[in-house]
Parts: C-alpha cells; structure tokens; sequence
C-alpha cells in the first residue's frame, strides 16, 4: 500500500519532543506510507483558543487550513491537536472564509493511532518491546475524539510488551495547556496522583497519544524523583530489537 | 412589600420575553419514557425487589387474618407508646386489637403527636418500578409518614402500579385536594458522615408495609433484608 | 488579578498539596461512583434519559414565562402566596419581613443552595432569628461556620472523628468512637427540637411543577418533609429557572437527579407540596408562601450560547467526577457553586472581573460533560467564559503580549521558525548563566513544579531537513 501522508507535527513536539515525530514518520514508513512534511506549517492554535486568546488563534488556524487544505490525508502524534481541528475549528472560523474548507478539513485529520487502527486497517506494526507499559486514555483521545480502544490494540500487537492495567486511567493527568502553569500546584497534583497510580500497576513506562500528557508526566516524575519513564505510542510501536530509540525522550 | 413583588413580577417577565424572543422555539419533548425505562413484566416481584434494595420491610399476607398477625408482630417489636391511626373504614378492623395493646389515636382527633411510637396508615399505590409508596396529606396527615420512629402502611397488592409517571397520574386524580402527596421509598437516611449510611436521620427508622392479597399460598413471611449492596452511597 | 483569584490560588496551593485531604475525597468520590455506575446500568437507555431531560428543559426554558405566571396561578388558587425577586437582597427582604410580621423566633432550614447563594440565612440572623441548617452535612458545617464543601454532600470534607469532636465543643455530645449512627442520632436529637418549636421552615426546591403548581423536594433524611410539615409557616425559596412543564416530567427527573447525585435510584423523599393545609387536612402549614428568585439569571437567557447553564438540576455530578474538585475541594473555589458548574454559573451572574479566573481552573478534560444528566457541554461554556473574559476583562498584559505575539508568530512559517529558534536560544541562555527558576526563566511557571524541559538538540523541522526526506 503506498499512501500519501501529510504530517502535521505539533508545535511543542516539533520544539521539545521531535522524536515522537520521527518515530511517527518511521511507523508510517513502514506500513508503506509516503510521508510529507509541509513545512509551512506551525501550530493549531490550540494555546490560543483554549486560553479564550481566540483572535490571536484565529489566524493560527486559517493557516493551518491553508497550509492542509491541498492533502487528502493528515496524520498527528497528538490527540489533543487532533481534536482542536476536528471538534474546535468550526467554532473558531465560523465566521471566517474558511470556515468551510475548516470542517472539511477535520474529517481528514487523523490522529496516529486512529489513523493505522480506522483508516490504514493496522494493528501489528511488527513492534518489540519487552517492558512494563501502563496505558494512560488521555482526556481529548478519547472523550472528544472517541479514540478508546485503538491504541490498545496497536499495543497488544507489540512482541514482549507486559501491558499493565492502570487504576482511575480515565482521570486527567493534569496537563490541561496553559492550566499547567497557571495553576501549577493542582496540575502537579493531578499528575502526582496519576504516578501513584502508575507505581502501583508496576509499570516501568507510561505511554499515550498524546505526547503534551508524557511532557508534563516526566516533568512531574523528575521532580519527585520517580523512576517512571515515559514514551509516546509511536516510540513503542517503531521499535524493533526492543530498546527504544529514544529512550524518555519526552 | 407586594408593591416591591409586582415591580419585580413585571420586570422579570419582562425580560423573560424580551430574552425568548430572541432565542428559537423549541419543540416539546420528543423521547418517550418508555424508551428510558426497561420494561417491567411482574409488578408485583418488581416491587418487592426494589422495595427491598430501599431497605423496607415488606409483609406479604393472604387476607385480613395474617395481615393483623403481622402487625401484631411489628407492634411487639416497639417500644411502649402511642400509635397514630389514619382514620379509615379499611383500618378500623385493626382498632380493636390495637387498643388493647398501646393507646391510640385516630387521625380524626388530630395531628400526629411528636412522641408516636409508630404510625399506622393506608397508601395510595405501590410503586413497582421505584419500590415506592404513594402517600399524600390525606393519609392521616403529613406528619404521619415523618414525624415517628417507625411508619407502618396497609395495602392492598393490586394497588402495585408500574412506573412513577403511573403514580403521578393516579395521585392527580385520586387526591387532587392533597396540598402533599410524597413517594416514599424506604426508611429515613443518611450517609452525609464518610459516606456511610445511617437508617434513620430525621423521619422513621423503619419504613413496613403489609401487602395483603393476591398471592393464597403465601404464608406470613418476614421479608426483611439487612445489607442490599446497592444502599452504600445515600446523601 | 482579583481579590478571588489570588485567595483561590492561595488556598488551591494548600489543598492540592494536602495527601489527608485527597485520600478522603478519592474514598468517598469511589463510593459514589461504583454506586453511580450501578445506578446507570438500571436505565434501559441512560442516553436517551439525558437526551430527554435536556429537550425538556430545553422547553422549559424556552416557555419560562408562561410556565412561571401558571405556577403561580396554580399556587394561589390553593391559597399560597408568590413573592418575586429581581435580586438577593428583595428575596431576603421579603423573607425577613415576613418572619418579623409573624413573631418567628426560629426557622428550620432544609438544604438549598439558592439560600446560600443569597445569603438567607446571615440576614434572618442579622434580624434576631435563630436558624437551624436541618440537613446534616448542612447542619455540620453551619456549626462549623463554613460554607458546603459541596452541593449534596456538604461535610464530605470531614472525618468522622472531625465531626465527634465538633459534637463534643458545640453540643456537649460525647460519641463513642466517632460512630455515625450514634453521631446521627446526636443530631437527631438537637434537630427534634428545632422542627418542632420553629414558627418557620424554609425550603428550596428541585423543581416546581407549572401545570399542576407543585413544588418538588429531594431528600433522604426526611429534614424536607418535617421543615414542610411541622411549622406553621413554610415559605419556599427557589430560583425561577427550576420550573418545568409538567408533573409527568418528574417521573424521568426524579430518578435521574437521585441517580446522578448519590446513585440512588430514586431519593428516599420525592415530596411535593403545593400549598397551606386544606380544611380537610389536620396538620401541615397554616400559610404558604414561594419567592421566586432572578438575581442575574434572567440575563443568560436568550443567549444561545449562555442559555444551557440554566439547565442544571444542581445534582453534583460534575463536581464529583472533575479532577480539579478532587484535588482542592469545595471551598478552594471561594463560591456557592464549586466545581465544573460553578466554574460557569459564578462568572457569568456574579461577574466575569471577580470570577473569570474559575473558568481557567480546568484542564479541559471533559469528564463532566459526560456525566451531566441535562447534557450541559460543561468544558464549552468554560471555553467561553474564558473567550469572553478575554474580551472584557483584566487580562495580565504579560499574557496579552504574548497572545499577541502567538498570533503574529504562527500565521507564517518563516516567523514560527525564527520564534521558535529565539525561544530554544533564550532558554539554553538562562540555563547557561545560572538564572533557571528566576524571573528571567521564562519556563519558571513550568519548572517551579517539574523537572526543567531538556531541549533536543534539532528540532523536528531540521531533523526533516538534514535526514528526514528520503
């Protein structure tokens, strides 16, 4: 099958977490897709909106529409990015000349999992991970996107993998965008709430789809000191000899 | 302080109109509650079940005779004390007996009084779907339900009717002078304290039905359930 | 940033780092939600249960005058009396008035959250009546001078050996082993007395019916049917929004207001009352009266995108299931109404200034729109809470500036790039010299709870650019 793929890397994974990227591109790779990379692209607009900014997100979005708009498919290592196209962008460009092209656009916009699971009909990807792994349903993946089970079945495909069922998993890790900084003390909480949970599965590594949960978990796991590593899905999925390539990269 | 009511009236309405012109009508309610609900194919069981799982006690009894046994029986297990009576041709076969036992009083001399050790009264209808009764101020009073440690209700099985929307229309037209009518569905609790249920906060401890009919070879049975799972969790 | 920012962030930085208080609430909200789920599993369609609830209040408001003008129609017709409100004060000035008229003394109170939200309860005081909260969790945390931790379950907040040694302070009660029936029974005792020497009872509603002119009350301990039952007077205090078409409509609220607030199938007191006692009735009040309460709701009406607040049974189960309420409780929120709807109904009657902060206490997870029986989407109308106080508000210039510069950065590549080389550059600088965690870090608010960010050493766009092609 040779599918062609744009990619839409979203910005904090382009600046702070390129090996999601890269491990996506690998996967997609391997299954036989031919990846683009537009490079005129820059960010969903997601910071903005959520943070009520939604004029400064605006044009954000009529770019990310422009820059999109000529490719059939659009694959993105992030739920959260996802779902800000798919379910936000016909609020936020209602009014704007592209509001059409907008909700169109959301219906080719995939997010990685559901894409290989939904569209590319995959689910063993030819992976191997020996190690303890919790899955952690990250809130927009699954109750705004309805991403549940996909990721799931990409990871039981994986050789070796011990998947570990993980207590309150459909509680926020406390991420949240700007909550993480506005208010810190209770996003800290959330996610220290969430590694107890994680230590008591036995789980070595947490993965998700959304690699914006993994960036704020490890942050929370260095500063207590955990021993807890993170790793977006696509890092499992595109490793073959059972190391990942990059290893907490997040 | 009614001139203040009325400026107020007409201004809030005011707005009220003003605001709904603007927005779009909105049709009635289309989802029937039978699509809600599932279907309920034996009342009776129904109701005992639920009944049950609210933490009343439930006597089934074949005719008058096993009837007053079982609340003869409720009785001894109360302290001394006044009984109340809902004054009715259908609970004056009981009066007798009750007499003998503890003082009564009748619904007719008055309102229940606040040291009753137990109420005795008729209901409108049983609920199935809920494990309710329906009561209502015309069941000797609105206290008689609330006001003593144990509230003790005769009834009839063909009053079991289905589904709450059965009982609200049957409450309209049976009582429609009632200035209260209540489904009551189970003892008085709370679980406001670590989430733990406690029977009896403010209204009866102990909530008894006698269920009389129906069902011949039925002896006086004590259907009485002491942990139900699904009871952990009241406010 | 308002005087009610600053106390939230002050108090969230207690309770979120406060272990006791987290263990307590994940116990008590774990048996609420097994309970929950139980009680979902007994609807044939729990869907189509919230779909209809939202369709009829969806009419409901859509026909709030006509529903409104025939209750009270209906209410006096049975000879109760219908006071209307624009505001907090005129609603307690009617109910204060009326307690002087009459000579109370004292008035029992059963639960009802649009008393706290107007302050009832300070003013009857202030006007020498005693009042009793007759609600337990009411009663605990009225001797404890707080406010509700939360909307059904007040003193969930506190252990059961907190409350045996405020028994022990304010009612002499010593209690065994802090054990909850002898607890509840302590409380049992002081209350008898109040239901029966009060010349008042004040209740809220959970709906007041139009078609038949009836007011609906939810409880399990029965403190709503002895307040409305016992004292000469009963005088109902509601917000005007509770109004719902018909009495029918009660056989789908009723179970799932109890389903969603406490998992019950049904509340153990489903009461409705609708006026003084009738010559034929031989107790209940002698008078009747409802105050009908606006204070700023009329405002959300008519308001596509402000109206669906207005659908809220004031169930609870959206504070139950929200991440940030189990983390810093009710009283964080400094509010009447804490939690995901709160969060919403506070900003937009009490002012977006004071309260717009409340709608960022949210990480947008959307687990309260999944629970909410009315189908109110929950994480939506924080989003425009925020938008709005965006629009309207004091916004920290620092933030604005850099929304601005958000918006200039990410509508052209070329710009993104250059950003987002100064950013890594700036950051990798303050690192070097030694200013990381100083207010030159422009990652402190990142840091100061996490692990400093490790900047890669290419980006993605590079990676592309050198070996990402193929």
């Amino acid at each position: 099958m040779t599918r062609k793929v744009a990619i839409f890397v979203p910005c904090f994974v382009d600046q702070i977490a390129p090996q999601a990227a890269i491990d996506t591109v690998t996967v997609l790779r391997r299954i036989g897709c031919d990846v683009i990379f537009p490079e005129d692209q820059t960010c969903c607009g997601q910071p903005g909106f959520n943070t009520g900014h939604w004029e400064a997100a605006r044009p954000c979005a009529e770019h990310f529409v422009r820059v999109f708009s000529p490719y059939d498919t659009i694959v993105c290592p992030s739920g959260s990015c996802t779902s800000m196209v798919r379910k936000h962008y016909p609020e936020l460009l209602a009014s704007s000349p592209l509001g059409g092209d907008a909700v169109a656009l959301g219906q080719r916009v995939f997010e990685f999992a559901e894409f290989l699971v939904r569209v590319a009909a995959i689910t063993d990807v030819g992976a191997s991970f020996p190690h303890a792994v919790a899955y952690h349903p990250s809130c927009h993946g699954t109750r705004e996107l309805g991403i549940y089970d996909e990721p799931m079945q990409l990871l039981r495909a994986v050789r070796g993998i011990d998947l570990r069922p993980l207590a309150n998993e459909s509680e926020c890790c406390g991420f949240g965008g700007m909550f993480s900084t506005k208010f810190g003390m209770i996003s800290a909480a959330m996610g220290d709430a969430k590694a107890v949970s994680l230590e008591k599965a036995g789980a070595e590594y947490v993965t998700t789809i959304d690699p914006s949960c993994l960036m704020h978990l490890g942050g929370i796991f260095g500063a207590t000191r955990r021993k807890l590593k993170t790793i977006y899905l696509a890092s499992i999925l595109a490793c073959m000899d059972g190391t990942a390539a990059s290893e907490a990269r997040l | 302080m009614a001139n203040a009511s009325a400026i107020a009236r007409e201004s809030i309405l005011l707005r009220i109109t003003r605001a709904n012109a603007r927005g779009r009508r909105v049709p009635s309610a289309k989802i029937p509650p039978q699509a809600i609900f599932p279907p309920i194919h034996d009342v009776r069981a129904r109701f005992l079940h639920e009944s049950a799982g609210n933490l009343m006690e439930v006597f089934e009894t074949a005719d008058l005779s096993e009837s007053a046994t079982a609340l003869e029986s409720v009785l001894r297990s109360l302290p001394a004390g006044e009984i109340y009576v809902q004054d009715h041709p259908d609970l004056a076969c009981f009066l007798a007996d009750l007499k003998r036992s503890r003082p009564v009083r009748l619904s007719s001399q008055g309102a229940i009084a606040e040291n009753s050790q137990a109420a005795l009264t008729l209901a409108h209808a049983f609920v199935a779907q809920s494990g309710s009764i329906l009561s209502s101020s015309m069941c000797g009073g609105r206290g008689a339900s609330i006001v003593p440690p144990c509230h003790i209700v005769y009834g009839r099985a063909e009053q079991i009717v289905p589904e709450i929307d059965d009982a609200l229309a049957l409450a309209q037209r049976q009582v429609p002078e009632a200035s209260y009518i209540g489904l009551i569905s189970g003892s008085s609790r709370t679980a406001d304290i670590e989430k733990i249920l406690v029977q009896g906060a403010h209204g009866p401890r102990r909530l008894v039905v006698i269920l009389e009919g129906q069902d011949p070879d039925f002896a006086v049975s004590r259907n009485r359930v002491n942990t139900v799972e699904s009871a952990e969790t009241f406010d | 940033m308002s005087t009610a920012a600053q106390e939230f962030l002050q108090q969230a930085e207690i309770k979120a780092s406060d272990l006791e208080h987290r263990a307590l609430i994940q116990r008590g909200m774990a048996s609420y939600e097994s309970a929950f789920d139980k009680g979902r599993a007994r609807f044939a369609d729990w869907e189509a249960a919230r779909a209809r609830l939202s369709q009829i209040k969806e009419e409901a408001l859509a026909s709030l005058g006509q529903n409104l003008v025939e209750f009270e129609k209906r209410i006096v017709e049975r000879g109760g009396q219908v006071h209307w409100a624009e505001t907090a004060e005129q609603a307690n000035d009617y109910v204060v008035e009326l307690a002087r008229a009459r000579g109370v003394k004292t008035v029992v109170k059963s639960k009802s959250m649009v008393t706290e939200e107007i302050h009832l309860a300070p003013a009857l005081e202030k006007a020498g009546v005693t009042v009793w909260e007759t609600d337990l969790g009411e009663f605990i945390v009225q001797l404890r001078q707080e406010r509700p931790y939360h909307i059904v379950t007040p003193a969930m907040h506190l252990s059961r050996y907190q409350i045996a040694e405020l028994f022990r302070e304010k009612l002499g009660e010593n209690v065994e082993d802090a054990d909850p029936a002898k607890l509840v029974a302590a409380a049992r005792v002081a209350l008898r007395k109040a239901f029966f020497s009060a010349e008042m009872g004040i209740s809220g509603a959970n709906f007041l019916v139009a078609d038949t002119g009836m007011v609906a009350l939810s409880t399990n301990e029965g403190n709503g049917r002895l307040t409305t039952s016992i004292p000469p007077i009963h005088v109902v205090v509601t917000g005007i929004e509770k109004v719902i078409p018909r009495l029918s409509d009660l056989a789908v609220f009723w179970p799932m207001l109890a389903t969603s607030g406490t998992g019950q199938p049904i509340t153990t007191y489903s009461t409705l009352v609708r006026g003084p006692r009738t010559k034929k009735e031989n107790d209940g009040p002698r008078e009747f009266h409802v105050v009908l309460v606006d204070n700023g709701r009329t405002g959300l009406l008519g308001n596509a995108e402000t109206q669906e607040v207005l659908k809220c049974i004031r169930c609870g189960a959206c504070l139950n299931i929200c991440p940030i309420f189990r983390h810093v409780g009710g009283h964080t929120y400094g509010a009447i109404y804490p939690g995901p709807i709160g969060s919403i109904f506070t900003p937009r009657t009490a002012g977006l200034r004071e309260w717009g902060h409340l709608s960022y206490a949210c990480s947008l997870c959307n687990a309260c729109k999944g629970v909410c029986p009315v189908k109110i989407d929950l994480p939506k109308q924080l989003l425009l809470a925020r938008r709005d106080f965006v629009a309207t508000a004091n916004v920290k210039p620092a933030e604005r500036a850099g929304f601005a510069g958000f918006r200039w950065a990410t509508a052209s590549a070329r710009r993104f790039r250059w950003i987002g080389w100064l950013g890594g550059k700036v950051a990798s600088t303050v690192r070097s010299i030694g200013l990381s965690g100083t207010s030159f870090d422009p990652t402190r608010a990142w840091t100061k709870y996490r692990a400093p960010i490790e900047f890669p050493r290419q980006t993605f766009r590079a990676w592309w650019r050198s070996n990402g092609k193929r």
